[in-house]
Protein backbone atom coordinates (compact mmCIF):
# COMPACT_ATOMS: atom_id res chain seq x y z
CA UNK A 1 0.00 0.00 0.00
CA UNK A 2 1.74 3.40 -1.05
CA UNK A 3 2.06 5.51 1.84
CA UNK A 4 -0.24 8.91 1.44
CA UNK A 5 1.84 12.27 1.56
CA UNK A 6 1.61 14.17 4.97
CA UNK A 7 -0.73 16.87 4.18
CA UNK A 8 0.31 20.25 6.04
CA UNK A 9 -1.23 19.94 9.16
CA UNK A 10 0.80 16.75 9.72
CA UNK A 11 3.73 18.18 8.66
CA UNK A 12 3.39 22.00 10.26
CA UNK A 13 3.22 19.66 13.43
CA UNK A 14 6.29 17.93 13.69
CA UNK A 15 7.88 20.70 12.16
CA UNK A 16 6.88 22.37 15.23
CA UNK A 17 8.71 20.07 17.60
CA UNK A 18 11.83 20.45 15.68
CA UNK A 19 11.47 17.79 12.66
CA UNK A 20 13.69 19.61 10.23
CA UNK A 21 12.50 16.60 8.21
CA UNK A 22 9.05 17.39 8.10
CA UNK A 23 10.06 21.02 7.62
CA UNK A 24 11.83 20.44 4.71
CA UNK A 25 9.06 18.88 2.81
CA UNK A 26 6.54 21.57 3.72
CA UNK A 27 9.73 24.07 1.84
CA UNK A 28 9.57 21.82 -1.46
CA UNK A 29 5.91 21.56 -1.56
CA UNK A 30 6.00 25.44 -1.54
CA UNK A 31 9.52 26.83 -2.84
CA UNK A 32 7.82 27.47 -6.22
CA UNK A 33 5.32 29.62 -5.02
CA UNK A 34 7.35 31.41 -2.08
CA UNK A 35 9.86 32.44 -4.77
CA UNK A 36 7.05 33.81 -7.27
CA UNK A 37 5.62 35.58 -5.01
CA UNK A 38 9.06 36.98 -3.56
CA UNK A 39 9.81 37.78 -7.44
CA UNK A 40 6.50 39.57 -7.48
CA UNK A 41 7.58 42.34 -4.63
CA UNK A 42 11.42 42.75 -5.69
CA UNK A 43 11.51 42.25 -9.01
CA UNK A 44 15.04 40.02 -9.22
CA UNK A 45 16.07 36.42 -9.20
CA UNK A 46 18.59 36.94 -6.72
CA UNK A 47 16.65 38.99 -4.14
CA UNK A 48 13.87 36.90 -4.54
CA UNK A 49 15.67 34.10 -3.79
CA UNK A 50 17.47 35.49 -0.67
CA UNK A 51 14.02 36.43 0.14
CA UNK A 52 12.78 33.72 0.18
CA UNK A 53 14.94 31.63 1.81
CA UNK A 54 15.04 34.13 4.42
CA UNK A 55 11.44 33.72 5.12
CA UNK A 56 11.51 29.85 5.38
CA UNK A 57 14.17 30.14 8.41
CA UNK A 58 12.47 32.92 10.04
CA UNK A 59 9.13 31.15 9.19
CA UNK A 60 10.66 27.82 10.73
CA UNK A 61 12.09 30.09 13.69
CA UNK A 62 8.28 31.45 13.94
CA UNK A 63 6.59 28.14 14.02
CA UNK A 64 6.03 27.94 18.00
CA UNK A 65 3.77 31.38 16.62
CA UNK A 66 1.95 29.72 14.13
CA UNK A 67 -2.02 28.92 15.13
CA UNK A 68 -2.36 25.10 15.31
CA UNK A 69 -4.87 24.61 12.61
CA UNK A 70 -4.36 27.74 10.43
CA UNK A 71 -3.44 27.44 6.56
CA UNK A 72 0.16 27.26 6.10
CA UNK A 73 0.11 28.85 2.82
CA UNK A 74 -1.13 32.77 3.35
CA UNK A 75 0.95 32.35 6.83
CA UNK A 76 4.30 31.69 4.51
CA UNK A 77 3.63 33.91 1.64
CA UNK A 78 3.06 36.95 4.36
CA UNK A 79 6.41 36.31 5.61
CA UNK A 80 7.64 35.73 1.98
CA UNK A 81 6.51 39.36 0.79
CA UNK A 82 7.71 41.09 4.20
CA UNK A 83 11.35 39.44 3.74
CA UNK A 84 10.94 40.73 0.02
CA UNK A 85 10.03 44.30 0.50
CA UNK A 86 13.20 44.25 2.71
CA UNK A 87 15.49 43.59 0.24
CA UNK A 88 13.91 45.55 -2.93
CA UNK A 89 16.19 47.49 -4.24
CA UNK A 90 15.50 50.09 -6.94
CA UNK A 91 18.04 49.83 -9.32
CA UNK A 92 17.56 45.95 -9.44
CA UNK A 93 13.92 46.70 -9.92
CA UNK A 94 13.91 49.14 -13.03
CA UNK A 95 16.40 46.41 -14.88
CA UNK A 96 14.23 43.99 -14.35
CA UNK A 97 11.35 45.55 -15.46
CA UNK A 98 12.98 46.05 -19.37
CA UNK A 99 14.00 42.18 -18.68
CA UNK A 100 10.59 41.15 -17.61
CA UNK A 101 8.91 43.15 -20.34
CA UNK A 102 11.57 41.41 -22.98
CA UNK A 103 10.18 38.29 -21.86
CA UNK A 104 7.02 38.09 -21.83
CA UNK A 105 7.24 39.54 -25.35
CA UNK A 106 9.73 36.21 -25.91
CA UNK A 107 7.53 33.74 -24.42
CA UNK A 108 4.66 33.15 -26.93
CA UNK A 109 3.81 29.80 -27.90
CA UNK A 110 2.66 28.19 -31.09
CA UNK A 111 0.96 31.31 -33.16
CA UNK A 112 -1.94 30.67 -35.64
CA UNK A 113 -0.01 33.46 -37.79
CA UNK A 114 2.83 35.59 -36.99
CA UNK A 115 1.32 38.54 -36.39
CA UNK A 116 -1.21 37.01 -33.98
CA UNK A 117 1.94 36.04 -32.01
CA UNK A 118 3.73 39.08 -32.10
CA UNK A 119 0.68 40.97 -31.01
CA UNK A 120 -0.31 38.21 -27.83
CA UNK A 121 3.39 38.85 -26.64
CA UNK A 122 3.33 42.74 -27.55
CA UNK A 123 -0.15 42.58 -25.18
CA UNK A 124 1.83 40.68 -22.38
CA UNK A 125 4.72 42.66 -21.91
CA UNK A 126 2.84 45.44 -21.84
CA UNK A 127 0.75 43.71 -19.01
CA UNK A 128 3.90 43.19 -17.31
CA UNK A 129 5.48 45.88 -17.55
CA UNK A 130 1.88 47.77 -16.03
CA UNK A 131 1.77 45.08 -13.27
CA UNK A 132 5.38 45.66 -12.04
CA UNK A 133 4.75 49.44 -11.65
CA UNK A 134 1.90 48.95 -9.83
CA UNK A 135 2.08 48.94 -5.66
CA UNK A 136 3.71 45.88 -3.91
CA UNK A 137 -0.16 45.80 -2.22
CA UNK A 138 -2.00 45.98 -5.35
CA UNK A 139 0.19 43.13 -7.71
CA UNK A 140 0.09 41.04 -4.58
CA UNK A 141 -3.76 40.92 -4.41
CA UNK A 142 -3.91 40.50 -8.02
CA UNK A 143 -1.29 37.96 -8.17
CA UNK A 144 -2.65 35.69 -5.28
CA UNK A 145 -5.61 35.51 -6.80
CA UNK A 146 -5.11 35.81 -10.26
CA UNK A 147 -2.04 34.19 -10.78
CA UNK A 148 -2.21 31.96 -7.72
CA UNK A 149 -5.51 31.06 -7.18
CA UNK A 150 -5.95 32.23 -3.66
CA UNK A 151 -9.30 32.23 -1.85
CA UNK A 152 -10.75 35.10 -0.36
CA UNK A 153 -9.40 33.92 2.77
CA UNK A 154 -6.14 33.29 2.19
CA UNK A 155 -5.58 36.53 0.67
CA UNK A 156 -7.06 38.18 3.72
CA UNK A 157 -4.29 35.51 6.03
CA UNK A 158 -1.13 36.69 3.37
CA UNK A 159 -2.44 40.30 3.14
CA UNK A 160 -3.01 40.53 6.75
CA UNK A 161 -6.69 42.47 6.30
CA UNK A 162 -10.02 41.61 6.97
CA UNK A 163 -11.42 39.07 4.94
CA UNK A 164 -14.51 41.42 4.35
CA UNK A 165 -12.08 44.09 2.29
CA UNK A 166 -10.67 41.65 0.07
CA UNK A 167 -13.05 41.82 -2.41
CA UNK A 168 -12.87 46.01 -2.60
CA UNK A 169 -9.36 45.38 -2.60
CA UNK A 170 -9.00 43.84 -5.11
CA UNK A 171 -11.25 45.87 -7.03
CA UNK A 172 -9.35 48.90 -6.35
CA UNK A 173 -6.11 47.12 -7.96
CA UNK A 174 -7.87 46.05 -11.00
CA UNK A 175 -9.06 49.89 -11.05
CA UNK A 176 -5.55 50.85 -10.93
CA UNK A 177 -4.12 48.40 -13.32
CA UNK A 178 -6.56 49.41 -15.84
CA UNK A 179 -5.79 53.26 -15.22
CA UNK A 180 -1.85 52.16 -15.52
CA UNK A 181 -2.19 50.74 -18.74
CA UNK A 182 -1.72 52.32 -21.94
CA UNK A 183 -5.02 54.23 -23.55
CA UNK A 184 -4.87 52.04 -26.27
CA UNK A 185 -4.37 48.75 -24.91
CA UNK A 186 -6.62 46.03 -25.87
CA UNK A 187 -6.67 42.18 -25.74
CA UNK A 188 -5.28 40.37 -28.62
CA UNK A 189 -6.23 39.65 -31.46
CA UNK A 190 -9.76 37.31 -30.87
CA UNK A 191 -10.28 38.65 -27.54
CA UNK A 192 -7.32 36.29 -26.48
CA UNK A 193 -4.58 37.32 -24.61
CA UNK A 194 -2.37 33.89 -25.75
CA UNK A 195 -0.89 33.83 -28.82
CA UNK B 1 -11.65 56.16 -36.16
CA UNK B 2 -13.35 54.90 -33.08
CA UNK B 3 -11.51 55.24 -29.11
CA UNK B 4 -10.16 51.92 -27.93
CA UNK B 5 -12.45 50.72 -25.31
CA UNK B 6 -11.44 50.26 -22.25
CA UNK B 7 -11.12 46.94 -20.69
CA UNK B 8 -13.89 45.49 -17.86
CA UNK B 9 -12.56 44.20 -14.52
CA UNK B 10 -13.92 40.55 -16.02
CA UNK B 11 -11.78 40.97 -19.52
CA UNK B 12 -8.79 42.05 -16.81
CA UNK B 13 -9.07 39.12 -14.98
CA UNK B 14 -9.39 37.13 -17.83
CA UNK B 15 -6.24 38.91 -19.05
CA UNK B 16 -4.31 38.36 -16.03
CA UNK B 17 -5.69 34.54 -15.79
CA UNK B 18 -4.65 33.60 -19.04
CA UNK B 19 -1.09 35.55 -17.95
CA UNK B 20 -0.35 33.40 -14.89
CA UNK B 21 0.98 30.52 -16.02
CA UNK B 22 3.23 32.70 -18.87
CA UNK B 23 4.51 34.58 -16.42
CA UNK B 24 8.25 35.09 -17.26
CA UNK B 25 9.28 34.40 -13.75
CA UNK B 26 13.03 32.94 -13.74
CA UNK B 27 13.32 29.48 -13.10
CA UNK B 28 12.60 28.48 -9.46
CA UNK B 29 16.28 27.92 -7.21
CA UNK B 30 16.49 24.90 -4.82
CA UNK B 31 15.55 26.61 -1.63
CA UNK B 32 14.77 23.29 0.05
CA UNK B 33 18.77 22.46 0.70
CA UNK B 34 19.19 25.78 1.18
CA UNK B 35 17.01 25.85 4.00
CA UNK B 36 18.04 22.41 5.16
CA UNK B 37 22.00 23.19 5.42
CA UNK B 38 20.90 26.59 7.35
CA UNK B 39 18.39 24.76 10.06
CA UNK B 40 20.52 21.79 10.71
CA UNK B 41 23.77 24.34 11.29
CA UNK B 42 21.28 25.56 13.64
CA UNK B 43 19.27 23.08 15.15
CA UNK B 44 16.81 24.49 17.44
CA UNK B 45 13.23 24.19 17.43
CA UNK B 46 10.78 26.80 17.12
CA UNK B 47 9.96 28.45 20.55
CA UNK B 48 6.54 28.02 21.79
CA UNK B 49 6.82 31.10 24.18
CA UNK B 50 4.33 33.54 22.98
CA UNK B 51 1.32 31.40 22.55
CA UNK B 52 1.86 29.55 25.66
CA UNK B 53 1.58 32.50 28.05
CA UNK B 54 -1.65 32.83 27.07
CA UNK B 55 -2.40 29.03 27.92
CA UNK B 56 -2.88 28.09 31.15
CA UNK B 57 -2.91 24.27 30.30
CA UNK B 58 0.45 24.57 28.79
CA UNK B 59 1.86 27.25 31.43
CA UNK B 60 3.94 24.63 32.75
CA UNK B 61 6.43 24.25 29.33
CA UNK B 62 6.63 27.88 29.42
CA UNK B 63 7.82 27.98 32.45
CA UNK B 64 10.50 25.66 31.33
CA UNK B 65 11.22 27.63 28.30
CA UNK B 66 11.61 30.71 30.20
CA UNK B 67 12.93 28.97 32.79
CA UNK B 68 15.74 28.12 29.83
CA UNK B 69 16.04 31.52 27.98
CA UNK B 70 16.55 33.38 31.49
CA UNK B 71 19.14 31.06 33.18
CA UNK B 72 21.07 28.30 31.29
CA UNK B 73 23.78 28.41 29.37
CA UNK B 74 23.39 28.59 25.49
CA UNK B 75 24.50 26.86 23.28
CA UNK B 76 24.71 25.69 19.33
CA UNK B 77 25.78 22.54 17.43
CA UNK B 78 24.88 22.38 14.00
CA UNK B 79 25.36 18.89 13.53
CA UNK B 80 23.95 15.02 14.33
CA UNK B 81 22.93 14.48 17.67
CA UNK B 82 23.59 10.94 17.01
CA UNK B 83 26.93 10.72 18.31
CA UNK B 84 25.78 11.28 22.20
CA UNK B 85 28.71 9.30 23.68
CA UNK B 86 28.13 9.95 27.45
CA UNK B 87 25.06 11.44 29.58
CA UNK B 88 24.12 10.98 32.77
CA UNK B 89 20.86 11.98 34.81
CA UNK B 90 20.22 14.08 37.39
CA UNK B 91 17.09 15.36 39.06
CA UNK B 92 15.39 17.52 36.81
CA UNK B 93 18.72 17.59 34.49
CA UNK B 94 20.41 15.83 31.54
CA UNK B 95 23.47 16.30 30.23
CA UNK B 96 24.84 14.87 27.28
CA UNK B 97 28.20 14.45 25.61
CA UNK B 98 27.70 15.26 22.05
CA UNK B 99 30.34 15.28 19.15
CA UNK B 100 31.82 16.82 17.01
CA UNK B 101 32.29 20.05 18.50
CA UNK B 102 29.72 22.66 18.10
CA UNK B 103 29.44 25.47 16.52
CA UNK B 104 28.47 29.44 17.71
CA UNK B 105 25.41 31.20 16.58
CA UNK B 106 25.59 35.04 17.21
CA UNK B 107 24.99 36.29 19.90
CA UNK B 108 21.31 36.90 21.14
CA UNK B 109 19.64 38.95 24.02
CA UNK B 110 19.57 37.64 27.55
CA UNK B 111 15.71 37.80 27.92
CA UNK B 112 15.56 38.04 31.63
CA UNK B 113 12.68 39.50 32.04
CA UNK B 114 11.51 43.13 33.63
CA UNK B 115 14.06 44.76 34.96
CA UNK B 116 12.84 46.05 38.54
CA UNK B 117 14.44 46.36 42.21
CA UNK B 118 15.33 43.60 44.53
CA UNK B 119 11.95 44.56 46.46
CA UNK B 120 10.01 44.54 43.59
CA UNK B 121 11.59 41.11 42.31
CA UNK B 122 11.32 39.91 45.82
CA UNK B 123 7.53 40.42 46.14
CA UNK B 124 6.90 38.32 42.96
CA UNK B 125 9.42 35.60 43.99
CA UNK B 126 7.87 32.72 45.94
CA UNK B 127 11.26 32.02 47.36
CA UNK B 128 14.00 34.12 49.55
CA UNK B 129 16.18 35.74 46.80
CA UNK B 130 19.60 35.20 48.23
CA UNK B 131 22.30 37.97 46.99
CA UNK B 132 26.05 36.58 47.34
CA UNK B 133 28.07 38.19 49.78
CA UNK B 134 31.26 38.19 47.65
CA UNK B 135 29.28 40.04 45.12
CA UNK B 136 27.12 42.48 47.11
CA UNK B 137 24.14 44.18 45.62
CA UNK B 138 23.47 43.34 41.84
CA UNK B 139 23.94 46.51 39.90
CA UNK B 140 20.45 45.59 38.22
CA UNK B 141 17.67 43.03 38.61
CA UNK B 142 14.81 41.08 36.18
CA UNK B 143 12.24 39.17 37.64
CA UNK B 144 9.83 37.00 35.33
CA UNK B 145 6.81 36.51 37.13
CA UNK B 146 5.24 34.10 34.49
CA UNK B 147 7.50 31.28 35.46
CA UNK B 148 5.74 29.36 38.47
CA UNK B 149 7.57 31.12 41.75
CA UNK B 150 9.10 33.08 39.93
CA UNK B 151 12.24 33.18 37.79
CA UNK B 152 15.05 36.30 38.87
CA UNK B 153 18.26 37.40 37.55
CA UNK B 154 21.41 39.56 39.54
CA UNK B 155 23.80 41.10 36.95
CA UNK B 156 26.70 42.55 37.75
CA UNK B 157 29.11 44.60 35.48
CA UNK B 158 32.48 43.80 34.68
CA UNK B 159 34.80 45.43 37.44
CA UNK B 160 38.40 44.60 38.71
CA UNK B 161 39.04 40.72 39.10
CA UNK B 162 35.68 39.92 37.09
CA UNK B 163 36.19 40.04 33.38
CA UNK B 164 33.27 40.99 30.73
CA UNK B 165 31.80 37.76 29.54
CA UNK B 166 31.21 39.05 26.11
CA UNK B 167 28.16 36.73 25.18
CA UNK B 168 25.95 38.72 28.03
CA UNK B 169 27.80 41.92 28.12
CA UNK B 170 27.84 40.94 32.23
CA UNK B 171 30.28 39.79 34.59
CA UNK B 172 28.72 37.97 36.26
CA UNK B 173 25.16 36.71 35.89
CA UNK B 174 22.94 34.85 38.86
CA UNK B 175 20.16 33.03 38.27
CA UNK B 176 17.38 31.55 40.89
CA UNK B 177 14.43 29.80 40.44
CA UNK B 178 11.80 27.15 41.74
CA UNK B 179 13.49 23.60 40.40
CA UNK B 180 11.14 21.94 42.17
CA UNK B 181 7.70 23.55 40.42
CA UNK B 182 8.94 22.93 36.87
CA UNK B 183 8.45 18.93 36.08
CA UNK B 184 9.89 19.21 32.95
CA UNK B 185 13.77 18.34 32.01
CA UNK B 186 16.69 21.14 31.58
CA UNK B 187 18.92 19.43 28.94
CA UNK B 188 22.21 20.42 27.66
CA UNK B 189 24.52 19.14 25.44
CA UNK B 190 28.65 19.80 25.35
CA UNK B 191 30.63 19.33 23.01
CA UNK B 192 34.02 17.37 23.55
CA UNK B 193 35.60 20.59 24.33
CA UNK B 194 33.59 21.63 27.10
CA UNK B 195 34.30 20.77 30.53
CA UNK B 196 31.50 18.73 32.41
CA UNK B 197 31.86 18.00 36.29
CA UNK B 198 29.84 16.54 38.23
CA UNK B 199 29.89 18.46 41.56
CA UNK B 200 28.86 19.26 45.21
CA UNK B 201 27.85 22.75 46.01
CA UNK B 202 27.59 23.58 49.55
CA UNK B 203 26.38 20.43 50.27
CA UNK B 204 24.13 20.15 47.66
CA UNK B 205 24.67 18.33 43.69
CA UNK B 206 25.61 20.40 40.86
CA UNK B 207 27.41 21.03 37.70
CA UNK B 208 30.78 22.77 36.47
CA UNK B 209 30.56 23.37 32.99
CA UNK B 210 33.11 25.12 30.95
CA UNK B 211 34.80 25.94 28.29
CA UNK B 212 33.17 25.24 24.66
CA UNK B 213 29.58 26.50 24.76
CA UNK B 214 26.78 23.71 24.67
CA UNK B 215 22.74 23.42 23.67
CA UNK B 216 20.36 23.55 26.08
CA UNK B 217 16.94 22.62 25.56
CA UNK B 218 13.73 21.32 27.42
CA UNK B 219 11.80 18.14 27.49
CA UNK B 220 8.44 18.24 28.69
CA UNK B 221 5.90 15.44 28.16
CA UNK B 222 8.24 13.41 26.03
CA UNK B 223 8.31 15.79 22.98
CA UNK B 224 11.60 17.64 22.57
CA UNK B 225 11.61 21.15 22.57
CA UNK B 226 15.06 22.32 21.70
CA UNK B 227 15.41 25.83 22.49
CA UNK B 228 17.90 28.18 21.27
CA UNK B 229 19.27 30.81 23.73
CA UNK B 230 22.62 32.24 23.45
CA UNK B 231 26.47 31.76 24.07
CA UNK B 232 27.24 31.66 27.56
CA UNK B 233 30.40 31.18 29.45
CA UNK B 234 31.24 29.09 32.57
CA UNK B 235 28.38 27.90 34.25
CA UNK B 236 27.91 26.84 38.06
CA UNK B 237 24.46 25.11 39.00
CA UNK B 238 22.89 23.62 41.57
CA UNK B 239 19.68 23.25 43.52
CA UNK B 240 18.76 23.83 47.18
CA UNK B 241 15.54 23.57 48.72
CA UNK B 242 13.68 23.66 45.44
CA UNK B 243 15.34 26.62 44.46
CA UNK B 244 17.85 26.03 41.56
CA UNK B 245 20.76 28.51 41.27
CA UNK B 246 22.97 29.08 38.51
CA UNK B 247 25.99 31.39 38.56
CA UNK B 248 27.41 32.33 34.82
CA UNK B 249 30.71 34.09 34.33
CA UNK B 250 34.30 33.88 32.90
CA UNK B 251 35.31 32.98 36.48
CA UNK B 252 37.20 30.14 37.47
CA UNK B 253 36.03 27.21 39.02
CA UNK B 254 37.83 28.62 42.20
CA UNK B 255 36.05 31.88 41.50
CA UNK B 256 33.00 30.73 41.00
CA UNK B 257 32.39 28.51 44.10
CA UNK B 258 33.95 31.05 46.29
CA UNK B 259 30.65 33.19 45.02
CA UNK B 260 28.43 29.91 45.32
CA UNK B 261 29.70 29.64 49.28
CA UNK B 262 27.63 33.07 49.43
CA UNK B 263 24.58 31.68 48.26
CA UNK B 264 22.48 28.93 49.70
Amino acid sequence: MEGRPLDDLALVERARTGDVNAYEALVQQYQQLAYRVAYQVTGDAADAEDAAQEAFVNAYYALGRFRPGAPFKPWLCRIVANEARNRRMSAHRRTALAERAHWAQASGEAAPSPEAAAEAGEFRATLVDTLARLRDDDRLILSYRLFFDFSEADMAEALKVPKGTVKSRLSRALTRLRAALPADFQLASGGQVDG
Amino acid sequence: MAEPQRLTDMELERALRELGPRYPYPPTPNLALAVRRRLVARPVAPVRRLMLWRDPRRLVLAAAVVLVLAGAAALINPTSRDAIAHFFHVPGVIVSRVSPLPSLSPVTPLNLGRRTTLADAQSAASFTIAVPADLGAPDAVYVESGVPGGEVALAYTPRPGIPLVKQTGLGVLITEFRGDLLPGFLTKEVGPSTTLQETSVNGDPGWWVAGEPHIVFVQVSGTDYQVQLRMAANTLIWEHGGVTYRIESSLSRADAFRIAAGLP
